[in-house]
């Protein structure tokens, strides 16, 4: 027999349930309880003293403990960012949109920020934008605190103040 | 035999077995002893060439979660970096390989998992075939219990028997401290416990639990600047069984057995009988009983000690349980076992096992001396 049979059965059909329990760990947990005051925390290697916004217990570049938290600013500068034509999975959007590197103002690297009120075309790297909150009674300690960043109005920031934050 | 390279344990370190870590992401669990196993060293992470690290994407709930070891293993600059999805014991062999082959001189070995945030059995389903044997909704405690059954037709063992194995392993492990469970059990009490799946009892089956743990490993030459007292490699072997259950005779570990005499010929060693100490890693007391048959132990003469450490049955953190049995032959071979130290060990055979009904299975030969001058 080379052919699979013309009748019965050719296909199987299977799904498959995983069910999850995830653990923040308490350097997340913190991070997200934070951001239900509208506050946003990182932490600082201890050898380095470069800040890792959310907060991580390692520096994954210097392999040393990161054991201090620190608040970093709900405003900073687009490091690098680009414009989406086609929809994204989850999410409600209106495209095209602006995805950008979001290097907060005290922290050494970037966050990944959806970019709100204002053109795509004049979206710019080195561009000023701030932290736009759910309003309070609404937030519930995760991502989606931060609706979007848009642009504060302010000057451009100095390339060489983002270009090691990109 | 050929002439290979020595090659030594140096280094090892886990956290103790918990049933849950509520404050730790599985790579915050990782952290720790990878830097606790380096300090023992007494090296920083640029010193090591290589790293290797075993877990389970769909037991971490997290597809390609593997790459978020990186973050915690001191991967930067960028280091030559390998995942498996197993056992560390198995990444060990990798690093060994390597270290044949003559490309690195010194390795990191990881294990990590949280068993706790998903649900095992479920998980460990999808190890079999989806048109059949997962679809039927076999489980890892149904297929043991498959095997058990297998085991006590061929040989007349009985659940007494099975009760006898789990509490010679409670009785050890109340001496071991990283154990999840570290209260003595006997026979009588254990045998009274309900059926998990008949003919295994709830207990004759390791709890759920979680760890991390980390080896390193080093060649002659670089081993004795890292370690007072390294292990020496003797002997290594895996071997892998079909997948499909039936084809197999689950009374017997087939692989277990050709691995052991491979490994036990790299040795140079006669028979498993003249080991000091083994530590085997078994699911079930039926899985320790034909891993001890397969290796030619046996379990009433005086040597070897088997599972001083109270095996898997007293703590069973996945992706580390193997790994912690090379760990053990090497805190009874370097004088860093504590209360449960064997007197005098010098030659311990660590066996390691993963997939339902013993399917992959490695064993190593592990001595206090160099196996090749």
């Amino acid at each position: 027999m080379t052919e699979p049979p013309k009748e019965g059965i050719k296909y199987i059909d299977s799904k498959v349930h995983l069910p999850y329990h995830y653990v923040a760990g308490d350097y997340k947990a913190r991070y997200l309880s934070a951001l239900k005051d509208k506050r946003i925390l990182g932490s600082k290697c201890s050898k380095t003293g470069k800040v890792f916004v959310p907060p991580l217990v390692a520096s994954p570049e210097s392999f040393a403990p990161c054991n201090e938290f620190v608040e970093v600013a709900g405003r900073g500068v687009i490091t690098t960012f680009c414009v989406v034509n086609i929809p994204v999975i989850g999410r409600e959007l209106d495209i095209p949109y602006v995805a950008a590197s979001v290097a907060l103002d005290g922290a050494d690297i970037s966050i990944f920020a959806l970019i709100q009120e204002c053109k795509p075309e004049d979206v710019r790297m080195g561009m000023r934008v701030e932290a736009v909150w759910k309003p309070d009674g609404e937030r519930h300690g995760d991502h989606e605190d931060i609706q979007y960043f848009r642009p504060t109005g302010e000057p451009d920031a100095p390339r060489e103040s983002y270009i090691n934050r990109l | 035999m050929t002439k290979l390279r020595n090659v030594a344990v140096v280094g090892f370190a886990q956290l103790p077995v918990v049933a849950r870590d509520e404050h730790r992401m599985s790579t915050e669990m990782l952290y720790p002893v990878v830097r606790q196993a380096l300090a023992d060293c007494g090296v920083e992470r640029d010193a090591i060439d290589y790293q290797i690290a075993g877990s389970v994407d769909y037991m971490d709930g997290r597809p390609f979660g593997f790459v978020a070891a990186l973050d915690v293993m001191g991967s930067w600059p960028a280091r030559q970096d390998l995942h498996l999805e197993m056992d560390a014991a198995f990444c060990a062999y990798y690093a060994w390989v390597r270290m044949q082959a003559g490309d690195c001189d010194t390795a990191i070995v990881a294990g990590h998992g949280k068993t706790s945030e998903g649900e095992p059995d479920r998980v460990l389903n999808l190890q079999l075939d989806p048109y059949y044997q997962a679809a039927i909704g076999l489980d890892p405690t149904s297929t043991a219990a498959l095997q058990a059954s297998a085991y006590m037709a061929r040989t007349g063992a009985t659940d007494r028997d099975f009760a006898a194995v789990a509490a010679r392993n409670r009785a050890a492990g109340a001496r071991n401290p990283d154990n999840q469970l570290r209260r003595a059990a006997s026979a009588d009490e254990l045998v009274k416990t309900p059926w998990a799946v008949q003919p295994l009892r709830q207990g004759y089956l390791p709890p759920i639990g979680e760890s991390a743990s980390c080896m390193i490993l080093a060649a002659e030459g670089k081993a004795e600047k890292l370690c007072d007292r390294p292990v020496w490699i003797h002997g290594v072997d895996h071997r892998t069984e079909l997948q499909t259950l039936g084809a197999r005779d689950l009374s017997r570990s087939a692989g277990t057995q050709l691995a052991a005499q491979k490994a036990l010929a790299m040795a140079g060693v006669q028979s498993a009988a003249a080991a000091d100490v083994v530590e085997l890693y078994a699911n079930t007391p039926a899985e320790e009983l034909i891993v001890g048959e397969a290796l030619g132990i046996d379990p009433k003469a005086a040597q070897p000690a088997i599972n001083p450490s109270g095996g898997a049955l007293c703590a069973n953190p996945v992706m580390s349980t193997g790994l912690i049995r090379m760990g053990e032959i090497f805190r009874q071979l370097s004088g860093r076992a504590g209360a449960r130290s064997v007197s005098g060990a010098r030659r311990g055979i660590a066996h390691a096992t993963q997939g339902h009904c013993l399917q992959q299975n490695i064993v190593w030969v592990l001595g206090t001396e160099r196996r090749w001058t």
